[in-house]
């Protein structure tokens, strides 16, 4: 009886150590909830794209700690309430291991009591206009301490420019990033002489253009939404004949560039642009093209920092030994990835990363020209007690 | 002076977007909530020509035919049967605007779509330098309301439709083919909607919504104008300058709403609004 009860326990414990063994084995979940409905089903292609090349370039190199990845994407529709449905899904029903997206503020300030609720790490992967901060969130996108300071010291220093004219939509991005940038020009010396919004939707500028025309700054800075908002004003200001230099904090690359002559002259600053001549973005962008061919979509901001995000997310599990969520939140700010963008490396307490920053301006013919580069533009204190 | 522009070029743009939603509610009494995507139409009509290489003017020609096609088809499928049902119209064609915004999605995709514009710049107009394009909308606004008044008033094809937007059974019983009318209206009003698409696309972003933010404005001048292209002119102009003197000496987002508080109060103080008798 004693024998039996002996190689029982034996048994059991070999039957549970094994057990133990077959879960570990199981493969990692990435989820990713991304608009591929709604307003950002423009940009969410290039997203999921950036995902599926850094899940294959994982899954050949062996995995992580020699688990498959498996990513999981949800539909989030763009909007808070579609988020809130789609972290429930990621989080609970396909009990993913790490949560990492970009979102609208508006759609991650919702799903964020998902994410503690569901203790899951999760990586916020988009430009927003700051502060926002949660135990269980890391982000690897710009801030507008790192975007602001660049358009304007080249407006203040290059183009002389005293007074400032800032035009924005009127929802948490638009207004939080030119809070900061009016708090900067002021440090900087410079005054802001009109501040005017428009509805999220306004598409017709025409009573700021002319408050812009009589009041006459030496520069101008805007921060829309994006899409035909941006695209208007763009196009709007062109035609009203205003020629003063102007900073568009809100339009990306590929906008930019389609925009061609609309857009020529307009200064942006961004985390990553196509054209980095670094070993790492031009294998990046080949491995884009390889797998991807003519479907490629041109990598952006939003884009890259997802493909560094889930590599960060590696090197958080490798260094914690284990993809359990408490060890994997303590190991991410104690890990830095080589990307496409440069050096990425998140503060544990801060939980920003510093970014290297470029200002570009749009050409006539459509093409872009890096005007300078910054290297590792400090985040501020974004959730320092 | 610019600010005078301003009211006026607004008033236009606002003019020409509306005189489509206008000529079906005039002649069917049916509010074509469908037009928003009809301004899409046309708006998509103009980048698919332009970015073919052709000029501005093969787009405005495509916009035409597109309106045209659109609009008899529309009209036979959807609006002909619900004549007698204005309610159950105002929610197939809001279906129908749904419907046709997401065929563009589905043929152009969700993303901003570029036109060249075949005006440039400013120009110089009484001291000041304007839009150049904004401008040109002036003229053609005015032609649109001229032709437009012509065609009512002055031709055999204008008496019958008023006669059928004064009176339909009676129109009907002196054998004016009022069925016709209402065909051939409806036709109009599409190609005014997919030609004020192509119109205003060098100015604003081409892009499967486009047309939905100017919904709410032109059904809030019709309402207010009533049957006729005079008052709507007149509509325009008052509201189209109320809305740039809240937007330029208040608030840009107040601005946004001035012309739907304005034509609420309107219509509560006066429920003929702007129309005559």
């Amino acid at each position: 009886m004693k024998l039996f009860l002996r190689s029982f326990t034996a048994a059991t414990l070999l039957f549970c150590s094994f057990a133990g063994n077959a879960q570990a084995a199981g493969p990692i979940k990435i989820g990713v909830p991304v608009g591929l409905s709604g307003a950002n089903s423009v940009i969410a292609p290039a997203v999921v794209q950036a995902s599926e090349l850094a899940v294959e370039e994982i899954n050949a190199a062996g995995g992580i700690l020699g688990r498959k990845v498996e990513l999981v994407i949800a539909d989030d529709g763009s909007g808070a309430v579609g988020a809130q449905k789609a972290f429930d899904s990621l989080i609970f029903k396909s009990k993913v291991d790490v949560v990492i997206g970009m979102e609208t503020s508006a759609a991650r300030n919702a799903a964020l009591p998902i994410v503690s609720r569901g203790r899951v790490p999760y990586l916020y992967t988009s430009f927003y206009e700051g502060h926002s901060c949660n135990r269980w969130m890391y982000i690897n996108g710009w801030v507008p301490e790192q975007q602001s300071a660049s358009v304007v010291d080249y407006l203040m220093k290059t183009e002389n420019a005293k007074t400032f004219f800032l035009v924005g939509s009127d929802y948490a991005f638009g207004r939080g990033v030119l809070e900061y940038t009016k708090k900067y020009i002021r440090q900087s010396g410079g005054t802001v002489i009109g501040e005017e919004y428009l509805p999220m939707d306004g598409n017709d500028w025409t009573a700021i253009i002319s408050k812009i025309r009589s009041s006459a700054p030496d520069a101008l800075i805007s921060c829309t939404a994006g899409g035909a908002p941006n695209v208007s004003l763009g196009k709007q200001i062109k035609s009203a004949g205003l020629s003063m230099p102007y900073g568009n904090m809100a339009i990306d690359e590929g906008t930019a560039k389609s925009m061609g002559a609309d857009a020529s002259g307009m200064l942006f600053s961004s985390s990553y642009i196509t054209t980095l001549d670094t070993p790492e973005n031009k294998a990046f962008l080949a491995a884009m093209e390889k797998k991807f061919g003519s479907g490629m979509k041109t990598p952006n901001d939003l884009s890259v920092p997802q493909y560094d995000g889930i590599y960060l997310y590696k090197a958080a599990v490798e260094k914690a030994g284990s993809s359990e969520a408490e060890k994997v939140i303590a190991a991410m700010g104690q890990v830095s990835v080589k990307g496409p963008r440069g050096v990425i490396a998140i503060d544990p307490v801060n939980r920003h990363a510093a970014l290297n920053m470029y200002l570009g301006q749009i050409q006539a013919d459509g093409s872009l020209k890096i005007i300078e580069t910054f290297e590792n533009v400090q985040p501020g204190p974004q959730c320092l007690k | 002076m610019v600010f005078l522009l301003d009211c006026l070029t607004t008033s236009a743009l606002l003019f020409m977007v509306t005189s489509g939603l206008m000529m079906i509610f005039g002649v069917m009494r049916i509010i074509n909530f469908a037009h928003g995507a009809i301004l899409g139409i046309g708006g998509y009509a103009a980048y698919v020509a332009t970015a073919r290489g052709f000029g501005p003017g093969y787009g405005w020609a495509l916009a035409l035919l597109a309106g045209l096609a659109a609009g008899a088809v529309v009209e036979r499928l959807v609006v002909r049967p619900l004549y007698k049902r204005p309610l159950d119209a105002i929610l197939a064609t809001w279906g129908l605007g749904i419907v046709i915004i997401q065929i563009i999605v589905m043929g152009f995709g969700r993303g901003v779509q570029f036109i060249d514009a075949p005006i440039h710049g400013s120009t110089i107009v009484l001291g000041v330098s304007y839009s150049a394009y904004r401008l040109f909308m002036l003229p053609v606004a005015a032609g649109t309301s001229a032709l437009l008044f012509l065609l009512l008033n002055k031709t055999r094809f204008g008496t019958k439709t008023r006669a059928v937007i004064m009176n339909e059974e009676l129109a009907a019983s002196l054998g004016i083919n009022s069925e016709l009318i209402r065909f051939l209206s409806f036709c109009l009003g599409a190609v005014l909607g997919t030609l004020a698409g192509a119109l205003i696309s060098p100015l604003f972003s081409v892009d499967p919504y486009m047309g939905i933010a100017w919904l709410t404005s032109s059904f809030m001048l019709v309402m207010v104008s009533g049957y006729s292209f005079i008052s709507l002119m007149l509509t325009c102009l008052v509201f189209g300058a109320a809305q740039v003197v809240i937007s330029s000496f208040v608030n840009p987002v107040l601005g946004g709403m001035t012309i739907a508080v304005l034509a609420a109060t309107t219509l509560r103080l006066r429920s003929k609004g702007f129309s005559r008798g």
